[in-house]
């Protein structure tokens, strides 16, 4: 296990009524890959622009464990970087200007960005798209754009929202990889995804969260063997099975089938006939 | 060396932000194009149109009908100098009065004659002649026609009366002009062209400089506050390692920027403007303001700036997406416009001093007394103090709700 890099100290988060995160406590080691994984609305969200310091926690702690000692993850953005789901990338500036452009807020010359770019543009074949404007970009092209401004100012961490959401299959692919490539080279990297099958390609350990709570936290292996099931789908299933859900479900199912009842039994009409559909 | 990193973070944030705004062709053409030629084209190529029309209009092939039952011979002469086409008739029957149109719509309303000119004589209390010019209003030949015999007729009339005082043994020129100004009225005004120039421009510059800020600055504001929000940009910028304060700030500079050279070029516009007005006429010259009062001028608008930027982009950065930040800051253009109206017509003359204490009043003031080259030291400091104060409330406002948590977060 690598030196610790970000500590996550029972966090809550509350958006006016609604409890987005609930006591959530992590740990992340240098050189770990994690998946982050859940369904819409689980809070991954939340969890990761509380990790960059978006969101103040309406109690517990994010710290980042630098050389100095630990301190506020706001502080030290500039060992992160970060592919938000939406890519945010400026239309009308090129996909250099815009990673240019992060790394000069981060402190970096732009030679230094240019060669790292270069040499993470070659590894995504993307080269040859770093002069023209993003506006015509595709989904794919977008992501490996953000892939790049997020990754030239060689960060400690790399957080990426749904990175393969919308790419097709090569693309998706290429950014597995890549992931995949930085995992081995020591890199450390948080991939939220809500595609299970994927975070068990790409990540070494997958954290299960749902309806803002942690409910699960290790390696694919433990996750089968606290479970006692063959498969991570299985395993993610009865994991996020909630005793209110069933309950819901079960009353949903109740409605459904008495409106199906009442719609297939045919209405007396007055005089005693049967309506004809 | 903590602070020279900080200073080129706000310099990166500035300079993206005005790469970015000025990449839109449109920008160019809102910002630079259109102020540059707004003052030239109202006062050169305006008044070169109205004289283009007046010498299209004096071309007109014009038809007037003379309808009297008395002999009009001293007229005559005055309307042959009209170079209309003349037709003489009696006055028709049935006539509640000389302006009664009823008989002559058809004629006049279809163009066949443009105006009908009416003269009847009335020797009840001496001699009076009644008249009156039948004609229509919506049509560009019957005005024409119309205004020629106006001339005529008040040309006759001013002979009418010289002849009558003539006969009374009374000197015309005695009698109706009696107390004259002697020599030339625009010697005796002890002000120079520049200054009557520099007070011309007081009664609009200040108008100007505020609407103009104010719209100038507002497009930029929203593209870089709710634009960001709406296009999902706004969330990988605030993940880099810049306090909001010092983006507020970056963002603030490039749209103080846009804004502050949208007023310049206009100004300059209007400046070229008066240059070629000025370079053909004896009466207005190019306004003389001293160093002091323009420095004193080009602070206050700074000022003006300062809190009107700041206060656009608080309230856009508030807005989800740019229509709803258009909706929130089209209004405000009425709040300058309005104050800015009420400044051009309070008497500088003995003003009170609280005026200078009204947030945009009392920039707009303060413009209309530099423009006439006047430095009153305590107007000076009220305006000064009272607009920094507003300004600082401003820029406060707006790091309140650049701080806001919820600005990561986007209607994508």
């Amino acid at each position: 296990m690598g030196e610790i890099l970000l500590t996550i100290n029972d966090v809550s988060k509350q958006f006016s009524h609604i409890e987005a995160l609930k006591n959530v406590t992590l740990t992340l080691n240098r050189g770990d890959i994690v998946g982050l994984v859940g369904g819409n609305g689980a809070g991954k969200t939340t969890l990761l622009r509380l990790m960059c310091g978006l969101y103040r926690p309406t109690s517990g702690r994010v710290l980042f464990h630098a050389d100095s000692g630990p301190a506020p993850v706001v502080e030290m953005r500039r060992f992160l970087g970060v592919v938000p789901e939406s890519t945010g990338l400026y239309h009308r500036l090129t996909a250099w200007e815009n990673i240019r452009y992060h790394s000069r807020l981060h402190g970096i010359s732009d030679e230094e960005c240019w060669k790292n770019t270069l040499r993470i543009a070659k590894e995504l074949d993307f080269v040859e798209s770093l002069g023209r404007p993003t506006r015509g970009f595709s989904k794919g092209m977008r992501q490996k754009a953000a892939i790049i401004r997020a990754l030239a100012h060689n960060p400690d961490i790399l957080l990426l929202d749904e990175p393969t959401s919308g790419l097709d299959v090569t693309s998706a692919r290429m950014v597995r990889s890549l992931v995949k490539r930085m995992g081995q080279s020591g890199g450390t990297v948080i991939y939220s995804t809500h595609k299970l099958a994927e975070a068990e390609q790409v990540c070494d350990r997958i954290i299960i969260i749902h309806n803002g709570e942690v409910r699960a936290d290790g390696s694919p292996g433990e996750l089968l063997g606290i479970t006692a099931t063959t498969s991570l789908e299985e395993a993610y299933v009865k994991l996020t099975m909630d005793a209110a859900r069933e309950t819901e479900k079960e009353d949903d199912e109740g409605k459904i089938a008495k409106l199906w009842r009442r719609m297939m039994t045919p209405k007396k009409l007055p005089g005693g006939d049967v309506e004809d559909e | 060396m903590w602070k020279m990193s900080r200073i080129r973070l706000i310099r990166a944030v500035t300079l993206k932000e005005l790469i970015d705004y000025v990449r839109d062709w449109r920008t160019l053409l809102v910002i630079v194009l259109v102020p540059l030629l707004l003052f030239p084209i109202l006062f050169v190529a305006l008044p070169l149109l109205l004289q283009a029309e007046f010498v299209e209009r004096q071309e007109f092939d014009l038809n007037v009908v003379i309808q009297t039952d008395d002999s009009v011979e001293s007229l005559k002469p005055f309307l042959f100098n009209t170079e209309m086409e003349l037709s003489w008739e009696t006055i028709p029957l049935g006539i509640a009065n000389l302006s009664d149109s009823a008989l002559e719509d058809d004629r006049i309303g279809s163009g066949q004659v443009h105006s009908v000119l009416r003269l009847q004589k009335n020797i009840d209390n001496g001699t009076i002649w009644h008249y009156a010019i039948l004609y229509d209003s919506t049509d560009e030949r019957a005005k024409e026609a119309k205004r020629r015999l106006l001339v005529a007729v008040f040309a006759w009339e001013d002979e009418q009366v010289n002849t009558t005082l003539e006969m009374a043994g009374l000197d015309p020129y005695q009698t109706l002009d009696p107390v004259r100004w002697d020599g030339d009225s625009q010697v005796a005004d002890v002000a120079t062209t520049g200054q009557q120039a520099g007070f011309a421009l007081s009664l609009f510059i200040p108008l100007i400089v505020a609407t103009w800020t104010a719209t100038a600055a507002m497009q930029p504001a929203i593209d870089m506050t709710a634009g960001e929000r709406e296009r999902g940009t706004l969330e990988a910028l605030l993940c880099a390692p810049i306090t909001r304060m010092e983006l507020l700030v970056g963002k603030w500079i490039a749209v103080a920027t846009i804004a502050a050279i949208g007023v310049l070029i206009q100004v300059v516009g209007l400046f070229l403007a008066i240059a070629m007005i000025a370079s053909g006429s004896s009466v207005l010259g190019m306004p003389s303001i001293g160093a002091t009062a323009l420095i004193l001028m080009f602070s206050s608008i700074l000022l003006f700036a300062v809190m009107i930027v700041a206060f656009q982009l608080a309230l856009a950065v508030r807005s989800h997406s740019v229509k709803e930040a258009g909706t929130v800051l089209g209004p405000i253009i009425l709040l300058i416009i309005i104050p800015a109206l009420f400044a051009q017509l309070i008497n500088l003359e003995g003003i009170e001093f609280w005026w200078f204490l009204i947030p945009v009043v009392n920039i707009l003031i303060a413009l209309r007394e530099l423009l006439t080259d006047t430095v009153v030291v305590e107007h000076v400091v009220l305006w000064a103090g009272s607009s920094l104060l507003y300004a600082f409330f401003a820029a406060w406002y707006a790091s309140k709700q650049f701080n806001r948590e919820d600005l990561v977060e986007s209607i994508n």
